[in-house]
C-alpha cells in the first residue's frame, strides 16, 4: 500500500500479525488449543490431555500475551474494565482457569471424585469454555473490520479449539484405553465436517455484508493469503484428516503414523486459519 | 455541559498541511506518527475532475469504540467530549488501535526515533524530549489540544474563539477552514455551520457519533 492510498483504499490490519503483532496470533491459537485441549480432556477424563491444555494456557498463552504488551509490567491493569472491555474479561477467565484447572488437577491426582474435586472441574470447564471462546469475541466487536464483525467468529474459535484439542489428545491418547481412541476418532471426525461446514459459511457471510467483506474474502482466497487458506486450513487442515479419519473408519483402522500425520495437519490448520483471519482484515475507505 | 466539536469546511480546504504541520511542531510528534492527516482523492474523469482534500483527526467520538474496549481504563471520555488517554495507565494492548474504525491512533514505539537517521536528535526534538514526553509502548492520539483548552477556560477564555484556548490546527489554518466550538450550544459558531450547511460526519454506519463534522 502506497502511503496516498491509506484510508482510501481497503487498509489492511498490520498491528496485529506483523512484527510483534505476531505474539498476538501465537497467543490466541494456544488459547483456542489450550482451552480446547483441556475441555475435551475433562470430557475423556484424560489426565494428560487436561495438563497439557493447561500448561498450553498457563505457559504459553499468557506469555506471548505479556510479550506483546506495550507496557508489560502494568499487565495487572487489564482486569479493570471487565464490564465493557473483552480484553479484560479474558483476562478474568485466564485467571479463573489457570487457579481452577490448577486446583482441578492437583485434587484430581490427590483426592480424586471428592466434592470439591467436582467443583473445581466444573469451574475450570467453564473457564476453559470461555478462554477458548473469548479471542473470538476481542474480534468480533470491531466493527471496522468486516472479516471479524461476524456473530459466527466465537464459535469458530471455539469449533477450531477443540479440534486442535482433539488431534492433541489423539496423539496423546495412542498409548491409551482403545474404546476411547474410536471416540476420539469419531468425534475428530465430526468436527472435522463441522469446521468445515462453518468455516464455509462464514467465509460467505462476510461476503455477502458488504463490499469490504467481500474483498477481504477475495483477499483470503485469492490474494496474499490465498496459499494459506487453500494449503494450510483447506488441504492440510480439513481435506488430508478427513482423509485419513474416513480411511480409519472404513478400512477398519491406520496405523499411528498416519494419526501423528492427522493431528499435525489439523494443529497446521489451526495455526493457518488464525493466520488468515489476521492478514485477511482490512478496514474499508474513509472516504467513498 | 460543553461539547467541543470541530467542523472543517471542505469548500475552503486547499490542502497545504498547515494543519498536519502544525499539530506535528506543537506536540513534537516523532517521525510517522500524525494526528492530523490530508486524505485526498480524484473523482471522474478527464476533463471532468475533481480533486477533493479531507482533513482527518481523531474525531472524539460520542460514542467510542476505543473507550469502551479499553482494558485499563486507559482511553476515557471526559465530561466535555474530549476522548483523551492517560499513558500512565495505558498498558499498549493496542486494542483501541485496532478497534478505531477511523484508524487514527498510534502505538508510540520509539522514543529516540530521529527525524535525521544517524545524526542524532535536533534541538528541537531534545526540547520536544522535556516539553511533550510520550511513553513509549502506549497509544497516542489527537487530543484537540486539550492543554490549551484547559488553560484557556482556566482563565475564562472560549475555545474556539479566542486563539489561545483553540486547538491549533484551528488557529493556523490560513483559509479558516477549521472551526471549534461547543457543539451544545445551539448558536454556536460550529452548531450554525452544520445546520446551515448540512454537516455530516464520516461513515456514521459505524454508531460512533463523531465530534468532527464537514461541511461542502
Amino acid at each position: 500500500m502506497q502511503p496516498h492510498e491509506w484510508m482510501l483504499e481497503d487498509t489492511p490490519q498490520t498491528l496485529w500479525i506483523e512484527k510483534k503483532g505476531m505474539m498476538i496470533w501465537l497467543a490466541e491459537v494456544f488459547g483456542a488449543l489450550g482451552g480446547g485441549l483441556y475441555l475435551v480432556g475433562l470430557f475423556f477424563n484424560n489426565f494428560p490431555g487436561m495438563f497439557s491444555g493447561w500448561i498450553i494456557v498457563a505457559g504459553l498463552k499468557t506469555v506471548f500475551h505479556f510479550a506483546h504488551l506495550g507496557r508489560p509490567f502494568r499487565f495487572w491493569r487489564l482486569i479493570r474494565r471487565p464490564g465493557s472491555s473483552w480484553l479484560a474479561r479474558g483476562l478474568v477467565f485466564v485467571t479463573l482457569f489457570i487457579a481452577f484447572g490448577a486446583a482441578q488437577l492437583a485434587l484430581s491426582y490427590w483426592l480424586p471424585g471428592t466434592p470439591v474435586e467436582m467443583i473445581a472441574k466444573v469451574i475450570a470447564g467453564i473457564a476453559a469454555f470461555l478462554v477458548t471462546t473469548y479471542a473470538g469475541l476481542v474480534m468480533n466487536c470491531v466493527r471496522g473490520i468486516p472479516l471479524w464483525n461476524s456473530g459466527l467468529l466465537p464459535l469458530l474459535f471455539l469449533s477450531s479449539g477443540l479440534l486442535g484439542g482433539l488431534a492433541l489428545l489423539l496423539v496423546l491418547g495412542l498409548s491409551g484405553d482403545h474404546a476411547d481412541s474410536k471416540m476420539i476418532l469419531s468425534g475428530f471426525r465430526w468436527l472435522l465436517l463441522i469446521n468445515a461446514f462453518l468455516i464455509t459459511i462464514y467465509l460467505l457471510g462476510v461476503t455477502y455484508s458488504g463490499p469490504v467483506g467481500e474483498r477481504s474474502v477475495g483477499k483470503l482466497t485469492h490474494g496474499r493469503a490465498a496459499s494459506v487458506l487453500w494449503l494450510g486450513v483447506l488441504f492440510f487442515g480439513i481435506a488430508i484428516p478427513l482423509a485419513i479419519s474416513f480411511s480409519d473408519y472404513y478400512g477398519g483402522g491406520v496405523s499411528a503414523i498416519w494419526l501423528i500425520v492427522a493431528s499435525a495437519c489439523t494443529l497446521a490448520g489451526v495455526f493457518s486459519f488464525n493466520y488468515c483471519l489476521l492478514k485477511g482484515a482490512n478496514y474499508g475507505p474513509l472516504i467513498q | 455541559m460543553a461539547r467541543w466539536s470541530m467542523v472543517i469546511d471542505l469548500r475552503k480546504c486547499i490542502g497545504c498541511y498547515s494543519c498536519v504541520v502544525t499539530c506535528k511542531q506543537d506536540h513534537f510528534l516523532p517521525p510517522g506518527t500524525f494526528w492530523n492527516r490530508l486524505l485526498t482523492i480524484e473523482a471522474g474523469e478527464y476533463p471532468q475532475v475533481t480533486r477533493q482534500v479531507y482533513p482527518v483527526l481523531c474525531n472524539h467520538c460520542k460514542e467510542a469504540p476505543c473507550v469502551k474496549v479499553c482494558p485499563s481504563g486507559a482511553s476515557r471520555k471526559r465530561v466535555d467530549g474530549l476522548v483523551v488517554i492517560d499513558a500512565d495507565q495505558c498498558v499498549g494492548c493496542t486494542y483501541c488501535v485496532i478497534a478505531c474504525p477511523y484508524q487514527q491512533r498510534t502505538i508510540h514505539e520509539n522514543s529516540m526515533k530521529e527525524y535525521f537517521p544517524g545524526q542524532g536528535l535536533t534541538e528541537l526534538e531534545e526540547i520536544g524530549k522535556k516539553l511533550y514526553p510520550l511513553e513509549e509502548g502506549t497509544t497516542v492520539k489527537c487530543n484537540f489540544c486539550a492543554e490549551r483548552i484547559d488553560a484557556g477556560l482556566s482563565i475564562g477564555l472560549s475555545p474556539g474563539v479566542d486563539r489561545e484556548a483553540t486547538p491549533g490546527c484551528v488557529n493556523n489554518c490560513p483559509v479558516k477552514a477549521r472551526h471549534f466550538g461547543d457543539l451544545d450550544d445551539p448558536v454556536s459558531n460550529v452548531s450554525i455551520l452544520i445546520r446551515r450547511r448540512s454537516g455530516f460526519q464520516l461513515r456514521p454506519e459505524f454508531g460512533t457519533n463523531p465530534s468532527v463534522y464537514y461541511v461542502s
